[in-house]
């Protein structure tokens, strides 16, 4: 086997035994180093060379970044998350007729669903959505994700709060924690156009607090124009601020005037 | 397996956010190399990737990716100006010779930046201009690598273009084919350098490696000499011709000479001459060797020897002399040859003799105009003459003024002026005869005579006329007749005269009698003067503008201002940027005459330049100034900036001419004339047509001669519009409803359509791409004639002869034949105009039917054995071009089953010509040499004047032109009716030519 290899899988070994320690400093440190190491790899995309260990090399890269994106779930990194999930993507799209089907690629693309509802990029969601097989969208892994995007956008909070129960896999919770927040939000940001004003206590179900206390917290850390007075939480101040768009029509007048000169002096 | 394809770029630009370097710098390489095909996903993480490129912590050669990298992103986008700052970021990353259309772009730009600073700092005159040096590395980069890859062509077009004198000289020394390369180079210069002074700069470079070469191309060196107005460099390359043992140098040297005379640059062939040492005397004397002064004494091996032996002593010459003197006795007679004609003589003789030899104009044409004109319309009447005089210009030909002197005589006061000036058009260029011819009608010196000042004045308009340009021998007879008289039309004519015949002379002397003449506020001769003064210092850009100006301001007669607002612009003339401080006056100024004044200022000093920025100024006048007179000189005087790119001028009038002003729709009719005349330019017929036919009358008029001066020498079978347009023509002539300014048009445009003898065209442009002073000059007056009708005789000045002339040593026209690869019908003379009844009896030209081309030119050979020459000449002409086509005519009356005879013969493919041919500009593209002549050019040239070298020199020659037709005239005998009639006395009795014999082909 060629030296650089076992080298890397020697490695790799060692990064997992750091997981399963949960010694993330280590874990991050090697991780750096293996992908170092890994660009070594010619086999590796963007280039996809044939080599003779070119299986063995992939499979092992794959595995890695799999690791990876575990370990940024573990580490509440979202950040590296997405930098790892986007390194790992070709060996699940572009490298998919060479190598054997990883058994944690429906996990990871399932993950990656929920983050991007975390997030609220809904496009990206669909996008990501559109590229999968009808098979992969079998797998409960993304079913659960489909269908925690589904009650999002029905506006069904409740069904996407009660999900969090049964979560087909251990990784996911730290999402769904995420989740919660992000239903928040909309909840916010729709109470906004449809009321002037709640009273508090309503607005603590609505935004489903268990507290005043962290509503108000909430508010002034998230919604500094909301108004809280006399029991009660005043939306005027978003609505004005959203800026009324006047026509220019002084503009468009002087425009047009100079334009019709233009033209009669021209012809 | 198959490979494995890349999808996406997301993995790699993940991994730029990564926190370890060679991550990163992994990202950056893969990047670069699949930026092609995923710049779209690039381009959203540009931000990232330029902080990369700005972080100082990064080794260079790491941020030079991140620039090469955005960069590309950038040129993708289209975001060029982004992409090459960054691209002058990764500095040697950037490679120059890589095949990609990003490197191609880029370079391209970089050029474009590099340029427009290196001439931005060049017009501001900021040495120190602080371009790039990064920039300059990669144009350096290039340059060097398209020298090094041969490439010359582009190498020198990008150091002209950069102001890299040292790189253009280094591309050129450097490329295989330096003559190639520098005749390249001088076209370039002349198209596309739009400075003057930079071009002049360019110019010398050119010389100076010119001079260099082992066999300099002696006719480019001096073309670009006498672009710089050096008059001693070509002085001393003719000598060194000359002096040359060999013949073909001295032929070499004759075709210089005849170049330069293409060009009609007037004071700079004065100047050539001048500094030419003047010949020995007679070569039959004995010269004596002690004669050789120093200013003929060019080092040259041969005068040096010479030297030698004259210091042995004069005494012991006996022998010496005999071999010193055939080479001194052949260069006098070599130098009189060359004096001859770089004075203009030789080619304007010859020129004489080919128009008057084939001319073809229909006479036909002429009386029908004459017959439909009403004899109390003043207008039509003299557009008859003036039709006449353009018809015949230069051909010498004056039968139908001859044959209708009492139809003439109605011509009273300006029209007598006009009819006398008439003969001096017909009779252009006959240097020798020039004033016996006029002698009838010139002023009687000092008794006064009894002749009308109108004939008189007109007698010294043509007497310029014959002149034009070439006035040495005329001038002081012209200046004594304008100091002589008081008359204010005597004035006019002389003023006009002198002129024409001192044409950019600068001459100080004739200025300032012009100047009193101007003086003395006459508005008739004031008007003259002030154009006669502008064709004195034409082109010089002498402070003599502003003394016309102020004058301008002073007179209140319109007519001066407006003469000396002509005047004042033709002396800026080809001064480009020179001329933009006075261009600015008098646009600027109050009186709309002069501001006129000021769009020909325009026209002429960014004559056939199409510089951006004269057409951008005129375009603005032509639809923000408040006179109609300006806006319509703006329009027009698109043309002349524009002649250089014919095919640009009717994009550029197209929504002129559809304007609501019918002066603007004139305007862009007359620029479409003057810049595609000649030329038979499709577009340009399409643009005119619609306004053939515009509700406002002189539209019409103005169409109709632009149509003429476009389709002039171009014939039916060319486009089929010509023939169309013959028709409208006479059908305008004809209509009795008519109005009178189109219909005069009509004539003027028959006169235009068939100038000279159907023998020239109108040229702006000699072969060598300069433009002609003298051409330009003459169209530029005679679009004034919307004020002055006289002035329409002006046009005569832009026309040139279409012939192959061949000439041998001696200067004559050997007989020589070459081949046309064409069908004789493209080219051949429009068919004469039918009789319209029998009684009206012309004759008709001779006819001859043939069967075959083989036929034509077996009998062409046999005539030549038989004949005369001169006959021989003329038959084979008219047989070659117009046999079929009169045969086609005739066909009843010779009982020739003439429709079936000509299915069964295809026409042929070629046609052979013979020295001197008329070669319609056209047709130049298809002349041959044929293989096995006797005779082989000096220089391929498919036009114009040739010298000849004569492979056979021991058989005798036979020459085709002998003498010139009218030198054995007598001088005008006189049957003096001076008085009377304005050209009866044309006493030049003509023998109307032999008839021609007939032939019948078996």
């Amino acid at each position: 086997m060629d030296p650089k290899l076992t080298e890397v899988s020697q490695l790799f070994e060692r990064f997992k035994a750091a997981i399963t320690r949960k010694d993330y400093d280590t874990c991050t440190q090697q991780l750096s180093q293996l992908k170092v190491m890994l660009t070594g790899f010619r086999s590796l995309p963007p280039l996809f060379e044939e080599t003779p260990n070119s299986v063995h090399e992939l499979t092992l890269a794959r595995d890695i970044f799999e690791h990876a994106v575990l370990l940024s779930v573990k580490i509440e990194d979202q950040d590296a998350f997405e930098r790892d999930f986007f390194q790992l993507k070709p060996y699940y799209t572009d490298a998919r007729n060479r190598l054997p089907e990883s058994p944690n690629e429906y996990m990871i693309l399932g993950l990656n669903l929920l983050r991007l509802l975390v997030q609220n990029r809904i496009a990206e969601f669909h996008t990501e959505l559109e590229l999968l097989t009808s098979t992969a969208l079998e797998n409960p892994c993304i079913k659960h994700a489909v269908e925690l995007e589904q009650s999002f956008m029905e506006g069904a909070y409740n069904r996407v709060l009660s999900a969090k129960q049964n979560v087909p896999n251990e990784t996911y919770g730290y999402f769904m924690d995420l989740l919660a927040k992000t239903v928040r939000d909309e909840i916010a940001g729709c109470s906004e156009k449809a009321y002037d004003y709640l009273s508090i206590n309503d607005a603590r179900q609505m935004l489903l607090f268990t507290s005043d206390q962290e509503l108000l917290e909430y508010s002034k850390e998230e919604h500094s124009e909301w108004e809280v007075k006399n029991g009660s939480v005043f939306f005027q101040k978003a609505k004005d601020s959203a800026p009324c768009k006047e026509i220019p029509s002084l503009q468009l007048i002087n425009q047009t005037l100079s334009y019709a000169r233009e033209l009669e002096r021209i012809v | 397996m198959a490979a494995t394809m890349v999808s996406s770029a997301g993995g790699l630009l993940a991994m730029l956010n990564e926190t370890h370097p060679l991550l990163k710098l992994h990202a950056l390489s893969n990047l670069n190399s699949c930026v092609d095909q995923f710049w779209p996903e690039i381009s959203t993480s540009v931000p990232i990737i330029e902080s990369l490129y700005e972080d100082e912590e990064f080794d260079q050669h790491q941020r030079q990716l991140a620039a090469l990298l955005v960069s590309k992103v950038f040129y993708y986008l289209g975001e060029l100006n982004d992409s090459l700052s960054y691209a002058l970021g990764a500095s040697s990353l950037f490679d120059v010779s890589e095949d990609s259309d990003y490197v191609h772009t880029l370079l391209a730009k970089a050029i474009d930046e590099y340029a427009s600073i290196k001439s931005k700092a060049a017009e501001s005159n900021d040495e120190a201009a602080n371009v790039d040096p990064r920039l300059e590395a990669i144009v350096e980069r290039m340059l060097d690598k398209c020298i090094m890859d041969g490439k010359y062509q582009q190498a020198m077009g990008i150091a002209i273009e950069c102001r890299r004198l040292d790189k253009l000289e280094e591309a050129i020394t450097r490329s295989d084919n330096i003559q190639g390369t520098l005749s390249y180079c001088i076209n370039v210069s002349h198209s596309f350098v739009n400075r003057r002074e930079y071009r002049s700069e360019v110019l010398r470079l050119l010389v100076k490696v010119y001079q260099k070469l082992p066999s300099p191309d002696y006719l480019s060196i001096c073309q670009c000499l006498m672009f710089l107005d050096e008059p001693e460099g070509v002085v001393s390359i003719l000598e060194k011709l000359l002096r040359s043992e060999n013949k073909d140098d001295a032929l070499l040297a004759f075709q210089v000479a005849f170049d330069l005379v293409e060009n009609e640059h007037q004071a700079f062939l004065l100047n050539v001459r001048d500094h030419l040492p003047v010949p020995k005397s007679q070569p039959s004397e004995a010269v004596q060797p002690v004669s050789s002064d120093p200013t003929s004494a060019q080092n040259e091996s041969s005068t040096a020897a010479e030297d030698v032996q004259m210091a042995d002593g004069t005494s012991a010459s006996v022998t010496t002399v005999p071999e010193a003197d055939p080479s001194e006795v052949m260069y006098a007679e070599r130098l009189t040859k060359i004096r001859g004609i770089l004075s203009g003589e030789t080619s304007i003789q010859l020129t004489l003799q080919f128009l008057y030899s084939h001319n073809k104009s229909d006479l036909l044409i002429l009386k029908t105009i004459k017959q439909s004109v009403e004899m109390r319309n003043s207008v039509c009447h003299s557009a008859t003459i003036y039709s006449n005089a353009i018809m015949h210009a230069g051909t010498t030909v004056d039968t139908f003024l001859r044959e209708n002197l009492d139809w003439l005589s109605r011509a009273t006061n300006w029209a007598k002026f006009s009819a006398t000036a008439g003969l001096g058009v017909i009779h252009r260029g006959h240097l020798q005869q020039g004033r016996s011819l006029m002698a009838p009608y010139l002023p009687q010196g000092g008794a006064g005579g009894g002749g009308s000042p109108y004939s008189e004045g007109g007698a010294l308009y043509a007497l310029g006329l014959i002149h034009a340009n070439h006035g040495e021998g005329i001038k002081q007879f012209l200046r004594d007749s304008l100091r002589s008289t008081n008359v204010e039309v005597i004035q006019h004519g002389a003023c006009l005269g002198l002129g024409l015949a001192a044409l950019g002379t600068a001459d100080e002397d004739i200025y300032d009698d012009i100047k009193n003449v101007l003086y003395t506020d006459s508005a008739v001769a004031g008007e003259a003067a002030g154009i006669s003064m502008g064709l004195l210092m034409v082109g010089t850009a002498s402070e003599k503008a502003s003394e016309m100006l102020t004058y301008a301001h002073e007179t209140q007669h319109e007519k001066i201002i407006r003469g000396l607002a002509l005047g004042i612009a033709l002396t800026v003339y080809g001064r480009e940027e020179e001329a933009d401080t006075l261009i600015e006056q008098m646009t600027r100024d109050q009186d709309p005459i002069l501001r006129y004044g000021g769009m020909y200022a325009l026209a002429l000093a960014y004559s056939g330049t199409a510089n951006n920025k004269a057409i951008r100024q005129l375009l603005h006048f032509a639809v923000s100034d408040v006179s109609d007179d300006v806006r319509r000189t703006a329009v027009l005087a698109l043309g002349f900036v524009l002649y250089s790119e014919p095919e640009q001028t009717p994009r550029i009038v197209s929504l002129l001419s559809e304007s609501y002003n019918p002066h603007v729709r004139y305007g862009a009719a007359l620029a479409v004339g003057i810049s595609c005349a000649g030329t038979g330019l499709s577009e340009a017929i399409s643009l005119l047509e619609p306004l053939t036919s515009d509700v406002v009358d002189f539209v019409r008029q103005g169409a109709l001669i632009a149509m003429a001066m476009v389709m002039v020498q171009i014939n039916e079978a060319n486009d089929s519009r010509v023939g169309t347009f013959r028709r409208q023509l006479e059908k305008i002539i004809l209509d009795k409803h008519e109005d009178t300014m189109s219909k005069m048009g009509a004539i003027l445009a028959s006169g235009i359509l068939d100038a000279g003898g159907r023998n020239v065209t109108i040229k702006l442009l000699s072969k060598t791409k300069h433009d002609k002073i003298t051409a330009v000059v003459g169209l530029a007056v005679f679009s004034q004639f919307w004020y002055w009708y006289p002035l329409i005789y002006f046009i005569s000045l832009a026309f040139s002869p279409t012939a192959l002339i061949g000439l041998n040593y001696d200067l004559k026209v050997p007989r020589f034949e070459f081949l046309s690869h064409a069908k004789p019908s493209l080219f051949e003379y429009p068919k004469p105009t039918t009789v319209p009844t029998a009684t009206s009896a012309v004759k008709l030209p001779t006819a001859v039917l043939s069967t075959s081309a083989k036929a034509k030119a077996r009998a062409n050979k046999k005539e030549a054995d038989q004949k005369e020459k001169a006959i021989t000449e003329k038959t084979d002409t008219s047989t070659a071009g117009k046999g079929k086509s009169s045969s086609e005519k005739d066909g009843d009356s010779m009982q020739v089953d003439t429709p079936q005879e000509k299915k069964a013969e295809p026409e042929p493919s070629f046609e052979i010509l013979i020295n001197p041919a008329r070669v319609v500009p056209a047709q130049e593209k298809f002349i041959k040499i044929l293989e096995d002549s006797r005779y082989v050019p000096v220089k391929s040239a498919p036009s114009g004047f040739v010298l000849l070298r004569d492979l056979r020199p021991t058989e005798p020659e036979v020459l085709s032109l002998t003498d010139a037709p009218s030198s054995t005239q007598s001088p005008a005998s006189g049957t003096t009716t001076g008085q009377q009639g304005s050209a009866s006395a044309m006493a030049v009795d003509e023998e109307p030519q032999p008839p021609a014999p007939f032939e019948y082909s078996t």
